[in-house]
């Protein structure tokens, strides 16, 4: 019994030993070592990240840094990237790039960073809503300017229907969204509309924008020519994605459909899996990857698709993270976004965006 | 010394010198490894497994295992958030319905194994898979988030977390909660019976004692210990995500074997626990400091619980022969 007491006593002893060796190294400088950056993304096992993954790379080369690049095991691994983050900053690294899954859990890190003066990059969706100034640049896609350019496509394969509409016999573009509350989709929902918009008055005919995303109304349906309507399915789900484009797809005079992300692709697809038709001449643009959507550009059900550029978006993240450790202003970087269809979609620099 | 080897004083001193050797390692090869910065997140990463593994080692030195620990200290923080953020209830309260919530479901564990005779691995499994439905259904599988430190509430991070100058709070709280699950533990009828329990259940029926009573409140102990917990995890993360959190239960379980429990039962000490769950934050800090990515914590972990394990056969091998002699 007296060896079982002292043992214990002398384990008690020795955490306690423990514990005040690892205060006692609170004291003890920090080595000066290279300094690098750290980059943190939402996830690894997307090809999009690995894409990012790439870019962020190629930038560390170019720029002749040291970058650490890491995230969480996946998208729901909150505590696991908080932990990361916490681990980059006691790093002190020259500036952290952060794709965050979790504005809220994040606040007091940023907080943090600001504090010790280690500028933060968001990238890809970067940090929604975090306090002002404490992201010092974002690096991301502008879904506006994005789904513009799938309005430009679009247009370019109806125009001459297009120009055929009357008050009349008016004709109908369609933008499926899958919510109206995330700041991508309702990003591309505007950018589409407007720039569609733009493009029918530019060509001298009248033009309305309805449905339900309010914030992306304009002129009146009755007087107008051609009709962009806006169609928000009930939740996210697939079942209700589907319903709704079930109704889209199933409007008379219809001449395009915008799907504003994946989810609307998938409604679509299996709208059309289920029986609907896709009217004759309907041209259907779609946003994003994915196997179904891949498989629709290809063979030819859609026109075509506009893809995010997730090799810009880690290599801008990196560059602006160099910048900001240099003390030079920083602003935000539209990443860009390119379209592929049937035609382009094999070619190498276009096949490495198209992620599952 | 054999009594040493017996009650695990020699796997504690293996797990002790391991966790220094780590430690060590990290310090010289590690970025700013020994910074105050990387001190506070090793403590930090520590609270709520800590408080899960205190608990679990209750549960295994009376010869059970529980499962359920991960999940239903998810479930019992999204119960928190749900009556935080939806329901409007003061903070206080969420924190004393999370504790409650997450003692009952440990009380049911201890009837389940007790009562209805289900070997603990199967009725733990059952309120592990009952707590991630569960958490899903109430919140309407949304997250839920606990106040951030830009609400008035945010001195539940302040408190829980670490102070505005950057004093892990947290790392007092399991320190407190380590010495309290100690004495009880050793120098109290719970212990001792939850010891013998382990060691020879039959026994122990035979001479009298109630031995559901005591195997039950094991289970009780650990279901606290994981509503404590939640609260820790709540205000180190802030956001809770449904359907998360399995996988949690077998750090803290690997903790737990780490530190020189049985998973046989009648052997463990929460000193080796604490060390166990100590080795595992150092492990996840100071592979991150040497710029490996995250998979590779996993993986070393994995090889240090399997290192663990063999010492734990080995001893067992040990003292059965003793017996034999």
């Amino acid at each position: 019994m007296k060896f079982k007491k002292s043992s214990k006593w002398l384990s008690l002893l020795l955490i306690v030993t423990l514990i005040s060796l690892v205060f006692a190294g609170c004291a003890t400088t920090e080595e000066d070592e290279d300094q690098y950056i750290s980059v943190i993304a939402k996830g690894f096992q997307h090809q999009f990240w690995q894409v990012v993954k790439l870019g962020s790379e190629q930038a560390a080369i170019d720029l002749d840094v040291e970058i650490y690049f890491t995230g969480p095991e996946g998208e729901s691994a909150i505590s696991t990237q908080v932990d990361m983050l916490n681990a980059e900053l006691a790093k002190d690294p020259l500036a952290i790039c952060l794709a965050a899954l979790s504005t809220e859990s994040v606040l007091s890190q940023l907080q943090e960073a600001a504090d010790k003066g280690i500028p933060v990059i968001g990238f890809d969706s970067g940090v929604p809503n975090a306090p002002a100034g404490q992201i010092s640049a974002n690096a991301s896609t502008d879904n506006e300017n994005a789904a513009g350019l799938g309005a430009e496509k679009m247009y370019e394969a109806i125009e001459a229907k297009v120009a055929a509409a009357t008050v009349a016999s008016p004709v109908t573009i369609t933008v499926l969204s899958q919510d109206a509350t995330s700041a991508s989709v309702t990003g591309r929902t505007i950018g589409f509309t407007s720039r569609m918009y733009d493009l029918v008055v530019g060509a001298g005919l009248t033009a309305s924008v309805t449905g339900d995303y309010a914030a992306a109304n304009k002129g009146d349906a009755a007087t107008s020519a051609v009709n962009i309507t806006v169609v928000v399915g009930a939740t996210p789900d697939i079942t209700d994605m589907t319903n709704a484009a079930t109704g889209v797809l199933s409007a008379s005079n219809l001449l395009g459909v915008f799907l504003s992300n994946e989810g609307a692709v998938n409604g679509v697809l299996a709208a059309l899996n289920a029986g609907s038709v896709l009217p004759e001449g309907v041209q259907v643009v779609g946003f994003d990857a994915g196997a179904g959507q891949k498989a629709a550009v290809s063979s030819g059900l859609f026109l075509g698709s506009i893809t995010q550029d997730p090799f810009q978006i880690g290599y801008q993240a990196v560059a602006l993270a160099v910048k900001a450790a240099n003390g030079e202003a920083v602003a935000d970087i539209d990443t860009g976004a390119k379209w592929y269809d049937a035609s382009n979609m094999e070619e190498p620099d276009i096949a490495q965006l198209l992620y599952d | 010394m054999f009594k040493l080897i017996k009650k695990g004083g020699m796997q504690k001193l293996f797990a002790f010198s391991a966790l220094i050797l780590i430690y060590l390692f990290f310090a010289f090869t590690g970025k700013n490894f020994t910074s105050s910065a990387t001190t506070l997140n090793i403590l930090a990463s520590s609270y709520y497994v800590g408080f899960l593994a205190l608990g679990a080692t209750f549960v295994i030195i009376s010869g059970g295992i529980d499962l359920s620990l991960g999940a239903l200290m998810m479930a019992s923080a999204l119960i928190g958030g749900e009556l935080y953020r939806d329901a409007g209830f003061p903070l206080w309260l969420c924190m004393v319905i999370m504790v409650l919530f997450a003692t009952f479901v440990g009380l049911l564990n201890g009837l389940m194994v007790t009562k209805l005779k289900l070997p603990p691995f199967i009725a733990t499994l059952g309120t592990m898979m009952g707590c991630l439905g569960f958490g899903s259904i109430i919140t309407g599988t949304s997250s839920k988030y606990f106040p951030t430190i830009l609400e008035p509430d945010g001195w539940f991070i302040r408190t829980f977390f670490k102070s505005a100058n950057g004093v892990p709070l947290g790392a007092f709280y399991l320190l407190a909660f380590f010495i309290i699950t100690f004495i009880i533990l050793n120098k109290t009828k719970i212990g001792r019976y939850i010891f013998a329990i382990g060691n020879n259940e039959e026994a122990v029926r035979l001479s009298g004692i109630k031995v559901d009573l005591w195997k039950t409140l094991a289970y009780v102990i650990s279901g606290l210990s994981v509503g404590i917990g939640s609260i820790f995890y709540a205000a180190t993360y802030i956001v809770v995500i449904p359907n998360t959190g399995n996988g949690i239960e077998l750090q803290a379980i690997a903790a737990v074997v780490i530190g020189g429990t049985s998973l046989a039962g009648g052997i463990g000490s929460l000193t080796g626990t604490m060390i166990g769950v100590f080795i595992m934050s150092v492990l996840k800090n100071g592979l991150i400091s040497i710029n490996l990515p995250a998979p590779y914590q996993v993986f070393f972990t994995g090889l240090v619980v399997i290192g663990a394990v063999l010492i734990d056969v080995y001893r067992n091998k040990r003292a059965s022969k003793v017996k034999l002699k």
